[in-house]
């Protein structure tokens, strides 16, 4: 397998509050890097599109930043979530549980390995 | 909520452009630091990592740009370097950008104006309570319309109608009001209890009237208006309970309206009633006289102004047996009101528009010229990466910032062309409050700016962004001629333009053709100096023929010793009077049947000399002819060559319309006299007022000098006589003559002055194409030239280009003008809507103007310097 999935607008917003909320405030690369190997690799996040999607949760309160010294001591913005942005990732995460478990209901798990 | 945040976040961001541009750039390199440092721990080059780093982002500048579209409002940001963008070219263009803001605001200037009037006419709702509900009934006779109504079916309407909640009358009377010592001639209005209540206003002071005031035998009581208040009475405020007298009657004030009430009067004119006394007095219990008066009606929830007419023409036909010559007439009260002169108004409102629309043909066409010399601009942005949308946008914001300033500068011609609007058509203006710029005008003058603006904008503008990038950056944009599209675009702009020219111009041609015929009329008499001033003698003091005769003959005498005064005469019916007393089924001695209707006025014997009516056989009265003597006529030409065709009339008789076995005998023949300029002068009696009394004369006075000087001098005579008998109405007969033709002469010099606008317009817009296209062929004249064809050729060429353009519009302009000036046939007086003359005449100044406008040009291209122009290249 190798060709790397895209990866979506709207689930890369989750994925990116997903990572903040396991790792703590992070850098625009490090979110980059982790959801890169979280996902094995599977997934090519085009780094380019990662900043508006920040910006994009920024504008909307969910997550918050701030300059800082990343680990090579340079100067780095840090993300952060904010309680508005834990609430919405849980309520978030829920929707997408239930999606995928309408899904999964489509498409047993016989077909899916074909 | 959240989409508020976001909204909120991205306009704060267009305040920290730089800030957040600086800071973005920081973070990104950030991010290529840790990225180029993982990839130099994994073995790569500094430069491959680099390389790699910036390949994994998808380039910087592109990630910055999606940033900042994210980030703030790029429509908006797009929007303001356009603005900012057609700013500086507007200033860099002074000349072009005064052109055509000038061109436009002349144009929507000349719209809003006509618009405001419209506005404050036709569509402000009246200032009464639920006025879309108010109705007006009238009748029709005969199938002719009678804007009254009479009082028995009033009655019936009211009491039995099932489609009108409320229904209430009015009516205009006019009396002497006398106060100590003094007197003067007012109009009141008289009104029925539920009459106030229906328009929803309460006195300001007092009440309304009571039921037993507004029934037959009632006590004498007063409403006063708020002006009548204020003005005669110094706004006293225990005015209630106290008394006027009107015609030598006191009646009792019982109440004061506010201030600014108004009432449409029957003949369109701003009425102010100064007072109104209850309906009822009119009526008498025992005579059961009917009067015509003004029924206004309220719809029932649900009910049309069908199912009223349907109702109430029931109740005519059945209730009240009135035969089916009678018809109901129901319409809304607003469009009642304004059925005068909305005719008018959207006479001017086409007119102002075609003024408009030829104003954005001629904008139109300065674009397209200026697109022409902006395709190398267009070219290299086109070429740097700019889409044909985003080219399209910045255009059309061009044109709409130009659109809008002409806009604002249309609104400045507005507020000043208003004011002359008003002072010009008041006297014909129903409108109860100021005609005011207001929100609807404010928004129709932006939408017309804005919509003008796309208009005018959009053909420059796909033109422009429409273009072949390679081709217009290798030609220099000089030199060649246009391609056939745009060129044929054009053509096509300047015959519209002729067409829009020849259509104004047809109309104004038809309205003046019509004043000066009209104008030109001879009425039968002398109008110079002569005053006129009209008495309603009080009947109560003035009861017996011989009482009121001899004021009038007292007051003669008195005015005629006035120095500065040569003959002072009375009349019952002076031309542009609106009374006028028509007697039908006179009976002619010797003739078998009853004549159709003629004409009587009562005249002092000097009357035919003061205006001049000429004698045209047998003699006028003397001061013989009075009571007691034998009864005697005069007849004017129509009514002799009606009745009397073959064969002299004088000694024959006429049986007296007031006597029985009595016979008036003619003794003279006059001139016709025409009332009005428009209509003939109908067969006319002149009856010696020695021998035939009346209450309402009007005193003709003939003077040396200025008439109107004379007026205090013979007002104090008459009060001499008896100073309760105030004159009203005094004019001089040059001014009755003058507000006569006021309405038709500002409809005319108002249609006069956008037809020439539109000349104007037209011809500028014919030279504006021509030298635009002298201009762009400059090398190729230069070339026939350098080869010997003959300056005369190159003026012909041009020429015939010129006028090809300007026949074809004409043709067009000829269609279209037979076919619209239909529509002011009514209009006009002894001109038809299709007059030839008219027509040629017209053409014949569009072939002049158009001949002078495309003159230049081509004199120009002939006169060009075939080495100069080649040289340049």
């Amino acid at each position: 397998m190798n060709k790397k999935a895209d990866v979506w607008q709207g689930t890369l917003a989750l994925m990116v509050l997903r990572t903040l909320h396991a790792l703590g405030p992070l850098h625009g690369y490090g979110i980059a890097r982790r959801i890169e190997t979280t996902s094995g690799d599977l997934l090519s996040v085009n780094y380019g599109t990662l900043y508006p999607a920040l910006l994009k949760l920024e504008q909307e309160g969910y997550i918050a930043s701030e300059w800082g010294l990343s680990e090579n001591k340079r100067k780095a913005k840090f993300y952060k979530l904010t309680a508005a942005g834990r609430k919405h990732l849980t309520r978030e995460a829920r929707e997408w549980e239930r999606m995928t478990g309408i899904m999964a209901r489509f498409l047993p798990p016989a077909e899916q390995t074909s | 909520m959240r989409r508020a945040r976001v909204w909120f976040r991205r306009v704060l961001s267009l305040f920290q452009r730089g800030r957040l541009d600086r800071e973005f750039a920081e973070e990104l390199e950030s991010h290529l630091q840790l990225h180029v440092g993982d990839g130099i721990r994994s073995g790569l080059s500094p430069e491959e990592a680099r390389r790699q780093a910036v390949l994994r982002l998808g380039g910087i500048e592109p990630v910055k740009e999606r940033q900042r579209d994210r980030r703030g409002l790029p429509f908006l940001e797009s929007l303001g370097r356009d603005l900012a963008y057609a700013a500086r070219m507007m200033r860099s263009h002074p000349g072009f950008t005064a052109t055509v803001i000038l061109t436009l605001g002349l144009g929507i200037g000349a719209t809003t104006a006509i618009f405001t009037v419209v506005n404050g006419v036709l569509l402000r709702p009246l200032p009464y309570l639920q006025p879309d509900r108010l109705v007006y009934v009238s009748e029709t006779l005969g199938g002719r319309p009678n804007p009254f109504t009479y009082t028995r079916d009033y009655a019936a309407f009211r009491d039995h109608n099932r489609t009108l909640s409320q229904i209430a009358g009015y009516m205009f009377f006019a009396a002497n009001f006398t106060r100590g010592d003094r007197s003067e001639r007012i109009t009141g209005g008289l009104a029925t209890r539920s009459f106030f209540d229906l328009l929803g206003v309460q006195p300001a002071l007092g009440r309304n009237f009571l039921p037993e005031e507004d029934s037959p035998g009632g006590p004498p009581v007063a409403i006063l208006s708020g002006e009548f208040w204020r003005n005669r009475l110094g706004a006293d405020p225990s005015v209630v309970g106290r008394s006027v007298i009107l015609d030598g009657r006191s009646y009792n004030i019982v109440g004061v309206l506010p201030r600014g009430f108004r009432v449409p009067g029957q003949y369109g004119g701003d009425y102010t009633f100064a007072l109104w006394l209850p309906f009822a007095i009119t009526q008498n219990r025992a005579a059961r006289n009917e009067i015509m008066l003004c029924a206004v009606g309220r719809l029932k929830p649900g009910a049309t102004l069908q199912q009223v007419r349907a109702d109430l023409d029931a109740l005519q036909q059945v209730k009240l047996r009135r035969g089916i010559q009678k018809g109901i007439v129901v319409s809304e009260w607003q469009n009642e009101i304004t059925h005068g002169v909305r005719r008018s108004l959207l006479i001017f409102l086409c007119a102002a528009g075609f003024v408009l629309l030829m104003a954005c043909i001629n904008v139109a066409n300065l674009l397209l010229s200026r697109a022409a010399t902006r395709e190398r601009e267009m070219g290299i942005r086109r070429a740097i990466g700019a889409g044909r949308r985003r080219i399209l946008q910045q255009l059309l914001t061009e044109s709409a910032l130009f659109g809008l300033l002409g806009g604002m500068l249309g609104l400045a011609f507005a507020y000043w062309g208003k004011s002359i609007l008003v002072a010009f058509l008041a006297p014909n203006l129903p409108s109860l409050d100021p005609i005011l710029i207001d929100r609807g005008v404010l928004f129709f003058n932006i939408s017309v700016a804005v919509l003008t603006g796309i208009a005018f904008g959009l053909a420059p503008a796909l033109q422009t962004s429409n273009f072949d990038v390679m081709r217009s950056l290798k030609e220099s944009g000089r030199g060649s001629s246009d391609g056939r599209s745009p060129q044929r675009i054009r053509s096509m702009l300047v015959v519209s333009e002729v067409a829009l020219a020849m259509v104004l111009l047809s109309g104004a041609g038809l309205f003046l053709k019509s004043f000066f015929r009209l104008r030109s009329v001879d009425g039968g008499y002398k109008s110079d100096h002569i005053l006129m001033m009209t008495l309603d003698l009080t009947a109560s003091k003035y009861k017996t023929a011989t009482d009121q005769t001899e004021f009038f003959r007292q007051a003669l005498e008195r005015i005629g010793e006035l120095p500065g005064v040569l003959a002072a005469g009375v009349t019952t019916s002076p031309p542009f009077s609106l009374y006028s007393y028509t007697l039908s089924g006179v009976i002619l001695e010797g003739q078998p049947e009853a004549s159709t209707s003629v004409d009587v006025a009562i005249v002092s014997p000097d009357y035919f000399r003061i205006l001049g009516i000429p004698l045209v056989r047998g003699r006028i009265f003397s001061p013989v002819d009075r009571d007691g003597s034998p009864s005697v006529v005069v007849v004017n030409e129509s009514f002799a060559r009606r009745f009397y065709p073959n064969g002299d009339c004088l000694g024959k008789r006429i049986q007296n319309w007031d006597k029985e076995n009595d016979y008036k005998t003619i003794v003279g023949v006059v001139g016709d006299v025409r009332t009005y300029p428009e209509d003939e002068a109908p067969p006319e009696i002149y009856c010696p007022y020695l021998q035939t009394a009346g209450t309402h004369m009007t005193i003709v006075v003939r003077t040396a000098g200025d008439p109107l000087l004379m007026s205090a001098a013979v007002r104090s005579r008459i009060a001499a006589v008896d100073n309760t008998q105030p004159p009203h109405d005094i004019t001089t007969m040059e001014q009755a003559i003058d507000e006569h033709f006021t309405p038709r002469r500002v409809k005319m010099q108002l249609v006069v002055v956008f037809a020439v606008l539109a000349l104007i317009l037209g011809v500028v817009g014919i030279y504006g194409v021509l030298s635009y296209t002298v201009r762009r062929r400059t090398h190729e004249i230069a070339v026939r030239l350098a080869l010997g064809a003959e300056p005369t050729r190159i003026i012909g060429m041009v020429m015939s280009r010129g006028m090809g353009m300007i026949a074809s519009g004409i043709g067009i302009g000829l269609a279209a003008s037979l076919a619209l000036t239909r529509l002011i046939s009514g209009e006009l007086w002894g001109v038809s809507a299709t007059d030839p003359w008219t027509l040629a005449a017209v053409a014949l100044v569009l072939v002049a103007s158009g001949l002078a406008a495309c003159l230049m040009p081509a004199l120009r291209a002939a006169r060009a310097d075939p080495m100069a122009s080649l040289r340049r290249e």
